[in-house]
Formats: C-alpha cells, sequence, structure tokens
C-alpha cells in the first residue's frame, strides 16, 4: 500500500489533468501539474485538518464573540489561495529552478552544493531527524524576518495587513500582502539554497508545522501551560503578538512555531493574557477590505512610506 | 546419491542466492529501490540526496550510475549488492548514457537547458552544448559519431556530432518530443504530445513517417532479441509491442498510472515503472496480467540485474 497522498495526486494527474494537458497540447508541463496536484491535495489536506481542529476550539473556548464575521472569510480565501492554489505552485517551481542553478553552478566547479546531508551525511536516508533540523534553522530564521518586518518601517507597512485583522481566528495565518510574501519567498529562497532544503519531501511534517502555525492564532483561550508554552507557540504566546499595543516596533512573540528564539534574544513575553488584536494605525481598509482592497491598501502604505523616506533622503 | 543431493540443492536453493536484483529509481521520493526480483519485493531503500531520474551501467559492469538532477550529483552504485561506491558532484544529471565505443558518456540537464559530454573513463566534461530547450531523452548511432537528444519543452530534436564536438543539425520531430532510439537505420522519436512515433532521417532530421502507438507516446525499448519495439504511452496509460522490422503494432496492454520506462526479464517479464502509482507492473506478455510491487514516489528508471545474488542473502551475511 503506499502513500494515500501520493496515491490521490497520482489519480488526480491521470484522470483529471492529463487528459486535459493531452487535450490542449501541454504535455510538457505533465511533471509540474503532478507537482501541484501534489501540493494542492497536502494544502487542501491542511485546510481541512486545520478546520476540523481549530473550528471546534474556537466554539469551546472563544476569546472574543462578534455579532457577524464577515472580515473572517476573507482570510478564509487568504488560506486558500495560499495552500491549494497557485501560491504554492510558482514558489516550488521558482525555488526548485533557483536550486538547480546554483547547484549545479557549484558542480561545475566541483564543487558540492551545500545540503545538511552533505554537511552531516549520517542524516541521509534518516527522513525525520533531517526535517527536524531542517525546520529548526527554518523557524530560526523565520523569527529573525518578522522581527526585521516589525522593525523596517517600509516593510511593516505591508506587513500590518496580516496584523491588521482584529477578527483574529485560525484563518489569519495567511492573511498577507502578496509584496510580504515575495520577500518571505527571497528570504527563505536564499536560508533554503545555503543548506538545501528539499522541496517536496517531507509534505506531512509541513503539513503538521502548519497546523502549528494556523493554531497559533485561533481565536481560543489556549495555552500549552507553564512548560509547554516554552516548547511550542500556543494561541496565548501569538496573540500577545498580535495585541493593539504591540503593533510595529513594539511588538513581542515573534516566533512561528517554537518560543526558543524569543526567550534567547529576550523579546518574549508570558506575561500578557487574551488580548484584542488589530493595528490602530493601520487604514480600516486592511482590517475590513475585500482581498484585493486590503492588497491595494497595503500597496498605498507602502507607497507611503517610500515617499516619505524619499523626501527625507532628498531634504 | 551425492550427486542426487547437490542436483536437488541447486534445484531449490539456487532461486535463493541467485535471484537478482532490481534497482528502481524513485524521483519523487529522493530513493533508489532495491527488490529482490525471486520474492518480487522491496527489500531496502538507497537514500539519495534529492531527485534522481535516470541510471545506466558503466561500459566496464562496475558500477551502476544513477543522476540526481536536484541534487546535482551522480552516485555509483555496485551494480551487484547496491552498495554505495561514490558520490560526484554533477551539474544536473536527468537522462545519462554511454556511446557503443564506451568512450563518452553524455547527460541531459533538463533543468539547466545543456547536453554535457563527458570522458566516460576519467568523467572529464568534454563539451557543453547548451540547447533551446529542456534536454530530455537520448539515442546514439551505432558507430559513435552523433548522438540525437530530444528537446522536450520544444518540438525539436538536436544531433550532436561527436567527432568535430560540433551541433549538426535541430529540427522539429512532433509537439513534445521525448524517448529516442535508433533503429534500423533511422531515429524514432516519441512524441509525448501526439499518439504517435516519429520516423526521422538521422542524416538531417527530416520526418519520414509516423506511427500511431497510443496517445502521449513517452518512451521506447527495444526487446532483448531486438525483434519487439515496445512503446509506452503516457497519457493513454497503454505499453504498445510493434514488430521492430516493420513498425506495424502487435498488441497493446493497458498499463495505467503513467507507464514510463522498462527493463526485461530473463523469463520473459516486462517490468515497468509507474509513475504516478508508485508501483512497477510486472508484465507477462503473453497473458497481458500484470503484478505490481510498491516502491516509492513516481518511480522512474530502472534497471535489472538478474545474475546478481539476491538482496535478501547479501543483508544476512
Amino acid at each position: 500500500m503506499g502513500d494515500p497522498f501520493d496515491l490521490t495526486a497520482g489519480w488526480v494527474q491521470e484522470h483529471l489533468l492529463i487528459p486535459v494537458l493531452y487535450q490542449f497540447g501541454l504535455m510538457n508541463w505533465e511533471d509540474v501539474s503532478y507537482g501541484w496536484a501534489l501540493f494542492a491535495l497536502y494544502g487542501a489536506a491542511q485546510v481541512a485538518v486545520t478546520f476540523a481542529v481549530c473550528l471546534p476550539l474556537e466554539r469551546w473556548r472563544p476569546v472574543e464573540r462578534w455579532p457577524d464575521s464577515d472580515a473572517v472569510w476573507v482570510d478564509a480565501a487568504y488560506t486558500v489561495l495560499s495552500r491549494v492554489g497557485v501560491l504554492p505552485l510558482v514558489t516550488y517551481v521558482l525555488f526548485y529552478r533557483a536550486q538547480v542553478f546554483v547547484g549545479g553552478w557549484m558542480a561545475d566547479r566541483d564543487l558540492v552544493s551545500p545540503t545538511l546531508e552533505g554537511l552531516f551525511p549520517v542524516l541521509l536516508g534518516r527522513q525525520v531527524a533531517t526535517f527536524v533540523l531542517y525546520a529548526v534553522i527554518l523557524d530560526f530564521a523565520d523569527y529573525w524576518r518578522h522581527r526585521l518586518s516589525h522593525q523596517f518601517r517600509w516593510w511593516w507597512a505591508l506587513h500590518s495587513l496580516h496584523h491588521a485583522q482584529r477578527q483574529m481566528t485560525f484563518w489569519s495565518d495567511d492573511r498577507n500582502h502578496l509584496v510580504d510574501d515575495l520577500i518571505s519567498f527571497v528570504w527563505f529562497g536564499f536560508i533554503a539554497l545555503l543548506i538545501g532544503v528539499p522541496p517536496l519531501q517531507f509534505p506531512l511534517l509541513v503539513l503538521v508545522l502548519r497546523f502549528l502555525e494556523s493554531l497559533s492564532h485561533a481565536n481560543v483561550r489556549l495555552s500549552f501551560g507553564w512548560v509547554g508554552d516554552r516548547v511550542l507557540i500556543s494561541p496565548r504566546f501569538h496573540r500577545a503578538h498580535h495585541g493593539v499595543r504591540a503593533a510595529g516596533d513594539r511588538s513581542c512573540n515573534y516566533g512561528a512555531v517554537l518560543p526558543w528564539w524569543d526567550m534567547l534574544f529576550g523579546t518574549a513575553d508570558f506575561a500578557r493574557e487574551y488580548v484584542e488584536t488589530g493595528d490602530p494605525s493601520g487604514d480600516e481598509t486592511l482590517a475590513t477590505g475585500s482581498y484585493w482592497q486590503q492588497q491595494w491598501a497595503g500597496l498605498r502604505r507602502f507607497g507611503c512610506v517610500l515617499r516619505q523616506r524619499l523626501a527625507r533622503l532628498r531634504a | 546419491m551425492r550427486r542426487l543431493f547437490c542436483l536437488l540443492f541447486l534445484l531449490f536453493a539456487a532461486p535463493a542466492w541467485a535471484g537478482g536484483i532490481a534497482f528502481v529509481v524513485n524521483s519523487g521520493g529522493a530513493s533508489i529501490s532495491v527488490i529482490d526480483m525471486a520474492t518480487q519485493k522491496e527489500v531496502r531503500r538507497i537514500p539519495s540526496l534529492r531527485e534522481p531520474h535516470h541510471l545506466m551501467l558503466s561500459p566496464d559492469g562496475r558500477s551502476l550510475l544513477v543522476g540526481d538532477t536536484a541534487g546535482n550529483q551522480m552516485l555509483f552504485l555496485d551494480p551487484n549488492t547496491g552498495a554505495v561506491q561514490q558520490r560526484v558532484p554533477m551539474a544536473d544529471p536527468y537522462q545519462l548514457g554511454f556511446s557503443p565505443d564506451g568512450k563518452f558518456l553524455t547527460v541531459t540537464g533538463l533543468a539547466r537547458n545543456q547536453v554535457d559530454v563527458y570522458d566516460s573513463g576519467s568523467l572529464k566534461l568534454i563539451k557543453r552544448f547548451p540547447v533551446i530547450a529542456t534536454p530530455s531523452h537520448l539515442a546514439y548511432a551505432p558507430d559513435s559519431s552523433t548522438v540525437f537528444v530530444s528537446l522536450q519543452d520544444s518540438d525539436k530534436l538536436v544531433a550532436f556530432d561527436l567527432h568535430a564536438m560540433t551541433e549538426k543539425w535541430t529540427v522539429p520531430v512532433g509537439k513534445t518530443p521525448a524517448g529516442v532510439m535508433w533503429l534500423n537505420g533511422r531515429v524514432l522519436v516519441a512524441d509525448m504530445g501526439t499518439d504517435a512515433i516519429a520516423v526521422v532521417d538521422p542524416a538531417n532530421g527530416s520526418v519520414l513517417d509516423h506511427v500511431v502507438t497510443g496517445k502521449g507516446a513517452h518512451n521506447l525499448f527495444l526487446s532483448p532479441d531486438r525483434k519487439i519495439l515496445w512503446v509506452n504511452n503516457r497519457a493513454g496509460g497503454t505499453t504498445v509491442s510493434l514488430d521492430s522490422a516493420t513498425l506495424k503494432p502487435i498488441r497493446s496492454y493497458a498499463i495505467p498510472g503513467g507507464p514510463d520506462d522498462m527493463e526485461f526479464a530473463p523469463n520473459g517479464k516486462i517490468w515497468i515503472t509507474r509513475r504516478w502509482a508508485e508501483k512497477v507492473a510486472v508484465l507477462d506478455p503473453v497473458t497481458g496480467s500484470y503484478e505490481t510491487i510498491a516502491v516509492g514516489r513516481s518511480p522512474h528508471g530502472i534497471w535489472l540485474n538478474p545474475k546478481a545474488p539476491s538482496p535478501a542473502v547479501i543483508s544476512s551475511r
């Protein structure tokens, strides 16, 4: 019996995608389409598992109750686009190309392209240990990306879209400005090329990590306890990061999965209880606009900061 | 009596230690499955770095080379045991093939749009040919003077002169050219974008004829007795046999799950990788039925060594 995800993706590929590709003379995309089928399935599974676990939790012990939840639906759209749609595919294809180019360039010079398994051959064939090491390094890189996105005004102008949500739920994890996503891609792409992250080798474990990230945004009174909160990031810990008083460069708790980096670099705050979320300094459109209105408002805020910066440089 | 015992021992014990070994490259799982041919069971997996696709025995028979594209590495395995002999950095090794005279190793860099010709002994790069798009499969002229490479994302086939190390021609031969083979003085090109293979004049690349095989004609193989041409049709999910002399179709077999590469076992069975099914089909061409062997994600290249000791016995030594 094979992997059920792989077999389902194979069925989708054989019975749905290949006939269309063949009909339209696009058979040269058949490898990419199989990759997309896998991504889409794992993405759909991420969404389904998150929904199945987080929604009952949010109903059980919500931090807040709202008369209407229209703003949450836009966040749901962000999630579907980000996890099931074309975004992960574009990321995968671009990263794959970059990895082959860099690795090939090095191989031409008799250099071994960097990989953790190359550094530590004992990891070859030990998939879980390898993944955990990759995940810790990437989480560390994400801590600094996230912290810097709060420090630079131009970056915060983009990232504030993520913080504008006053009705924060498990759907809010993926509400990001596209340019902010692009910067994240370049950031992670660079780190991943340095350590040679394999794009499709550990999809199930990626699913677990993405679930934890979604859970940390959930509208639920949930802590993992004194010890647990110091091992993995809980909804209570991450909510403090989204608090109205923590917007911009006054924030805390920047970590995504592990709180260790906040503890190590002095930005952890375990004291704050379940605070209100949102960014009072931002345009209302960023909080309650449609998907494209939010994107446009984020771009305007970004442009405004750049213009101010240019004016200051000229003066 | 002693002779009788010896005979009985050989009869019953031989399959256990000379069952043969099959290698299947799991391109989506970064591994190579080692299969005991006697039991048709996977016994272990050899980890590769990222994305291995194709494999080829070295001319001296001492090493099985496996190209890891995204890992930019060539793995050298012991063809009898699967033990890793060495890992050599190499740019984007997708398809690979030794020239019939054993002098050259041609490697297609599918993602980097390059065709590399190496000295097969020293693995020193002799010539890199940049190409317009995704060099995929390759075949040599029997005199090793020319190598033909399909450019899958274009409609073209390219020919390189291996004496002068120059490009001879690049010509359109079909929608999505994939598998390439030299047969009876012609070059055959499987066209994955259509349901046919193109018969090409090796002198100038002109298409002389088309032979319909099935939707998404992908790869070509010649039976060990050279009498039957086998074609795997990716979109149609079929494997078709043709008379290699006349190119007349003989029989079509349903092999779902994206049939790709193929190997011939001494018992007449045909081993076929099924890319989207995580399985290898072991086809009995007489009955048309097939057994399946579970392997890793996206099984691609396959190679059989029926003379090797059973891998189960090796692991117990």
